[in-house]
């Protein structure tokens, strides 16, 4: 697995890991409530996020030869082809929620305003996806095809 | 990636030189085995810069390596 393909596992785990972390911050604040007193649960939370930080870097920079150069030509066209496709998705995502939004609550009425930066922090998550999966699958089409 | 028109005689040249390995290939042309591989395997048309790397390495012309075969042949 060359570093192209391990950053992309990275990025797609951390963003799995970061979006558990979102619903148990969610789950501490709104379901337990009152409970849950003092910032202990914030970090037992956030153990194994920074655990897998610290994996996953020294998993991204051990080479599999020493000559191995970090990206070459080939990775990085694939990388690019994978951002196209991620810019892509942000912004379809990004069309579809505005207009979702629009439709659903109607022209004059008020949305509050926490909405955007959702909208806007779960459109840059869809497209990490999007551009881990298309790095990853782009690597396993030409594995396949030998 | 794939080039259904050009074809190469990487695998071919690095058995005629001294049975030269993907990845000391790899590591006389500055990339990783995995693109040495697809090179040969056909499901990566490289850039200029790299085919000359790669037929100067075997000592011959680029057009020893690599060959471009227009649709009407």
């Amino acid at each position: 697995m060359n570093r192209t393909q391990k950053g992309a596992w990275f990025m797609l785990g951390g963003a799995l890991l970061l979006i558990a972390f979102g619903i148990y911050i969610f789950a501490v604040m709104f379901v337990a409530g009152d409970r849950m007193a003092g910032t202990g649960w914030l970090r037992v939370g956030s153990l194994p996020l920074t655990l897998f930080l610290i994996a996953g870097v020294f998993f991204i920079r051990r080479k599999q030869s020493a000559s191995e150069p970090d990206s070459d030509e080939r990775e990085k066209a694939i990388a690019r082809k994978s951002f196209v496709w991620a810019s892509y998705s942000f912004w379809l995502f990004c069309a579809c929620a505005s207009f979702g939004i629009f439709f659903v609550v109607g022209a004059k009425s008020v949305v509050p305003a926490y909405i955007l930066p959702v909208v806007f922090l779960a459109g840059l998550f869809l497209a990490q996806f999007v551009e881990s999966a298309a790095i990853l699958i782009q690597f396993a089409r030409e594995t396949a095809d030998e | 990636m794939s080039s259904d028109y050009l074809t190469n005689q990487v695998r071919r040249l690095r058995f005629e030189h001294g049975q030269m390995t993907q990845q000391q290939l790899a590591d006389k042309v500055g990339v990783t085995r995995q693109t040495i591989i697809a090179i040969e395997g056909g499901n990566y048309a490289p850039s200029l810069p790299l085919a000359f790397r790669i037929a100067r390495t075997f000592d011959v012309t680029i057009e020893q390596v690599f060959r471009y075969e227009d649709e009407q042949t």
